[in-house]
This record gives structure tokens, C-alpha cells and sequence, in this order.
């Protein structure tokens, strides 16, 4: 396991056709330590998305630095897995291979690799829908694939861009104490990016609130794990920590 | 009424057990029609044989090894054609879908090749090659290649840029993209590429054998209206409709079922 650091990260996004400039990313310095679950939070529009995008190597940044386990990341690599709020499954992939895909660009043998992906499929409680392909699957059942099939590349930092986003309400909160169960299990970097302030809280050791392009604020998130909803619900720490980060993300 | 629906019932029934007969049972008021209207000699004989007439000319055909031949040679000269207009037209689509320069580089030259069409090319090809099978490979190759070409850039452009993102964050190379996203994402397009690709592919053929050939479907049709034979212009006519039936429903459509169909990506 490796922390992720960030430097004095900046981000001008250029629109050659009309010419102008976007400042997205100010100047955005944070740490997550190794085997640290580190939610980032902030209204639409804030930079997440820019940032996580940065970290993956999806887009090159303007300015600072981005190190995992020290080490300046340069386009994408499996050292980062990546769940996307589309999960982004391989419709033409059955679970199996579509979970098995990262031990296979590994070079991992065919046996050796769908073994390692039905432990995680089982993790999951996902064992029945090894064979199926994704469209046969509900859109909750996908995204437990999709970080399942990021987590079975063990990766060093797990990046999450809202990957809760576009399932409904219940499911969302099973998948989120799945999350946290899965999690405690094997303990990797986690930055999890999302707008819904509970979301954050619930899952995280620290929440960081971003604004306009810049960190406003971090809380430490304390709470004893496994989480369930149920007991965050009635938990007055929860309910006084949800509160004063919603403040900081409103004042943002 | 009850009754029609009771015959239609046994129908669908009988249709789901046998299959072939759906296929064949719209064409008996065809052949009907035809051996009607035959029969009735509306038009002169000489000019409109019966179904039986051309039945025993396929027969004969068969018989005496001409037609086996004939036949052979135009699916060989589809499928080398075919082949080649694949293997050509399926790496330049990926090529031009996935790269910038390569697409502002080629696009407007393929649009413009495409355009001149493929028999619109024999008076050319006949200088260079004569008459023979490689101006006959060379108009299929061409045909193919287009609708593969064009469809494949279409498809590569259609498969969603997060997914390669996805594969990139799971170790994929440059490479395993294009074999592992890209050529699957693709794939739907590709087939229609294909299909249309063969079935234009198909009409040049029996163009360029009418026009250039020495043997073949095409040139069987054209050989028999210099000797005044109508029944043999029928039976050619008969077997490029049949011939295209089969590569249709026993190639195409299987790969189809079981790619962009099985995966969602195109719905039925
Ligand atoms: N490709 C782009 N080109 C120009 N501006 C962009 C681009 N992508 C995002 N932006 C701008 O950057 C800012 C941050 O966007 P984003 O990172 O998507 O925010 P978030 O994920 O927090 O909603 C927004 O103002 C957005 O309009
Ligand atoms: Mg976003």
C-alpha cells in the first residue's frame, strides 16, 4: 500500500476553438496516507472530476506535483484503479472477464486469473453473476462489479468519482456499507469524490471540502468501523459531523 | 375469420418447430404466380420459361458440371475479394477513427474514391489488367473495402472514450486497447460494414463477370442472352437470390446474435 500526495496542483483547461482559458485547479495541496480513506467533497462544478482525472493521468496537469508512493504518476497505470460513476464495464466481457481483465493485462495465466477474480466476485456476493454480461445486470449489481474488477488489480490508490451517483437511494446505501465492509478487509488508499455530504462522512477517515478549485477544509472522521447506516443514523457524532461539513460545502 | 385465425395458429406453430418453412412458404404464391402466368403463355415461351423449364436446366447445368464450376468460381472470387477488402479496410478504419491526423488526412480522399463507385472503374482496370480475375479481385476488394472502411471508423468513434480509459487504468497498453476495447466496441459497425460490403461486393461481381468475365454467375446470364437462352437468364437470377439468402442467415446473422446483440450494445 502506497499514500498519494499532492502538490501544489493546478489545472487551466484551454478551449483552443474560442480561445479562452478555464481556470480549474488553483492550487490544491493534500495528503492521503497509505491505507487512509480519504473522501473529497464540494458543489458541482468545484474540480473534482479535474482533479481524480489528473491523478488517473487522464488529462495532464498545469502545474505541481502528483506522487503515489513518492513516485510522480505519467499517464495512466494500474498502480491507480479507477470506479467511474458510468462504470464503464466491458459490455462484451462477461463479469468474470471483465473483473479478471487487470490480472490478465498483468500476464497472470487464465486459471490463476479467474481464480483471483471469483474470491472478489464472492466478496462481493456476486458469485451467481459470473457468467452473465453487464447489460443483464442491474445498474447496483454493475457498479459492484466495477469495484470489484478495480480492487482485483490491487491497485495502490483507488480513485472513485461518484460512483454511487446514478443508482437509486437503497441500493446506494447498501453499496456504501459494502464499501466500508469490503475496505476493512483489504485497506487500500482510497480518494472517494462525491457532492452528497453524508456520502462523504459516512465513509471516510477525513473529508476534505474543496471550493472553487481550492481545499477549504478538512475534517477527521472518527467514527468506529464497520459503519452501517442504521447505527450513523442515531449516532449524534455522525448527525454533528454531517452538519458541519454540509456548512463548509454551503459556505463554499 | 375463426378459421383464418385457426390456419394462421397452425402456421406459427409449424413455423416454430421447422423454421426453413417460414423461409420458403412466402415464395409458393410467388412460384405460383410465375407458373401461372407461364402457363397461360401471356408472353411468348421463348421469353418467359416456367418454373419446371428452369428447374430442368438447373438440373442439366448440374449435371453436365457447369453450373458446380460457375458457381464456385464466383464465391471464391467473393470470398478472396471479401477477405482482402477486411483485412485492408478493418486496420485502416481503426487507424483513421483513432487518430486525428489520419482521419483529416484520408477522410476526404475515401469520400471521394468512394464516389467514383466500383464498375465505374472496369474501363480503367480492362487497360491496366485486361480481362481477367485480377480486375474482377480488384472491383470487389474495392467495393468491400469502402462500406468496411467507413463503417469501421464510425464504429471506433461510437465506443465510449471511458471505457479505453478504464482498460489504460487496468494495466492496458496501447495495443490491448485497440484489441481488447476498441475492436470489440467496434465490432456491431464492422458487421454492418460487412453486410453491406458483401452485398455491394456481390452486384459488382456479377457486373464485372457480365462485363469482363469468362466464367462465373454473371458471366452464365450473360453468355446465355447471346445464345437466346431466357431459362438459363432465370436460373442465374434465381441463384444470386438464393446464394445471398444463404450467406445472409447462416453467416451474417449468426455473428450477429452472438456480438453487438448478446452484449446489449444493439438492441433487436
Ligand atoms: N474539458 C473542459 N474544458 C474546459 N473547462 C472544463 C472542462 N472540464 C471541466 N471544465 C470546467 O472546470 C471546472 C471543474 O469541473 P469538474 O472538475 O467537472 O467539476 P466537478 O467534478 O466538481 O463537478 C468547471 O468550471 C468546468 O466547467
Ligand atoms: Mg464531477
Amino acid at each position: 500500500m502506497k499514500g498519494l500526495t499532492l502538490r501544489h496542483l493546478s489545472k487551466t483547461y484551454f478551449d483552443p476553438y474560442s480561445g479562452t482559458r478555464v481556470d480549474a485547479i488553483h492550487d490544491v495541496s493534500l495528503q492521503v496516507e497509505a491505507g487512509e480513506f480519504v473522501s473529497v467533497v464540494g458543489p458541482s462544478g468545484c474540480g473534482k472530476t479535474t482533479i481524480l482525472n489528473m491523478i488517473a493521468g487522464f488529462l495532464p496537469h498545469s502545474g505541481g506535483d502528483i506522487l503515489v508512493g513518492g513516485k510522480p504518476v505519467k499517464g495512466p497505470g494500474p498502480d491507480r484503479g479507477v470506479v467511474f460513476q458510468s462504470f464503464a464495464l466491458f459490455p462484451w466481457k462477461t463479469v468474470l472477464d471483465n473483473v479478471a481483465f487487470g490480472p490478465k493485462m498483468r500476464g497472470v495465466a487464465r486459471a490463476e486469473r479467474e481464480k483471483i477474480a471469483r474470491e472478489y466476485l464472492a466478496i462481493a456476493g456476486l458469485s451467481e453473476a459470473a457468467g452473465r454480461y453487464p447489460s443483464e445486470l442491474s445498474g447496483g449489481m454493475q457498479q459492484r462489479v466495477g469495484v470489484v474488477r478495480a480492487l482485483a488489480n490491487d491497485p495502490d490508490v483507488l480513485l472513485m468519482d461518484e460512483p454511487f451517483a446514478s443508482v437509486d437511494a437503497q441500493t446506494r446505501m447498501t453499496l456504501q456499507e459494502e464499501l466500508t465492509r469490503i475496505w476493512a478487509e483489504k485497506r487500500n488508499t482510497v480518494l472517494f469524490i462525491t457532492h452528497d455530504v453524508g456520502e462523504a462522512v459516512f465513509l471516510a477517515d477525513r473529508v476534505v471540502v474543496l471550493t472553487k478549485g481550492r481545499v477549504l477544509d478538512e475534517i477527521k472522521v472518527g467514527l468506529p468501523r464497520p459503519r452501517k447506516w442504521d447505527d450513523a443514523n442515531k449516532d449524534p457524532e455522525f448527525q454533528r459531523l454531517s452538519a458541519q461539513v454540509l456548512e463548509k460545502v454551503r459556505a463554499a | 375469420m375463426i378459421l383464418v385465425w385457426k390456419i394462421w395458429g397452425a402456421y406459427v406453430r409449424l413455423t416454430a418447430r421447422f423454421p426453413s418453412v417460414a423461409t420458403l412458404m412466402p415464395f409458393v404464391p410467388v412460384v405460383g404466380l410465375w407458373a401461372l402466368v407461364a402457363h397461360l403463355e401471356l408472353f411468348p415461351k421463348v421469353f418467359f420459361p416456367s418454373p419446371l423449364d428452369v428447374w430442368r436446366s438447373f438440373i442439366d447445368l448440374t449435371w453436365k458440371g457447369i453450373l458446380p464450376d460457375y458457381l464456385q468460381d464466383s464465391v471464391v472470387r467473393l470470398a478472396v475479394g471479401a477477405a482482402w477488402g477486411m483485412a485492408l479496410g478493418i486496420p485502416l478504419g481503426v487507424l483513421i477513427g483513432m487518430n486525428r491526423i489520419a482521419y483529416r488526412a484520408l477522410w476526404p480522399v475515401l469520400l471521394f474514391l468512394q464516389a467514383i463507385g466500383d464498375i465505374a472503374w472496369l474501363p480503367i482496370l480492362v487497360i491496366w489488367f485486361g480481362y481477367g480475375l485480377v480486375t474482377m479481385t480488384f472491383v470487389i476488394v474495392y467495393t468491400v473495402l469502402f462500406p468496411v472502411v467507413l463503417n469501421t471508423v464510425l464504429g471506433v468513434r461510437s465506443v465510449p472514450p471511458v471505457l479505453a480509459r478504464a482498460a489504460q487504468s487496468l494495466g492496458a497498453g496501447r495495443w490491448s486497447v485497440v484489441w481488447e476495447v476498441i475492436l470489440p466496441g467496434a465490432l456491431p459497425n464492422i458487421i454492418t460494414g460487412l453486410r453491406n460490403g458483401l452485398g455491394y461486393g456481390w452486384r459488382a461481381l456479377i457486373a464485372a463477370e457480365i462485363i469482363v468475365g469468362t466464367s462465373g454467375i454473371g458471366f452464365l446470364m450473360f453468355d446465355a442472352r447471346r445464345a437466346g437462352s431466357v431459362v438459363e437468364i432465370f436460373l442465374g437470377m434465381i441463384i444470386l437470390g438464393i446464394l445471398w439468402y444463404i450467406v445472409d442467415s447462416w453467416v451474417l446473422a449468426p455473428i450477429e446474435r452472438t456480438t453487438g446483440q448478446r452484449w446489449g450494445l444493439v438492441t433487436r
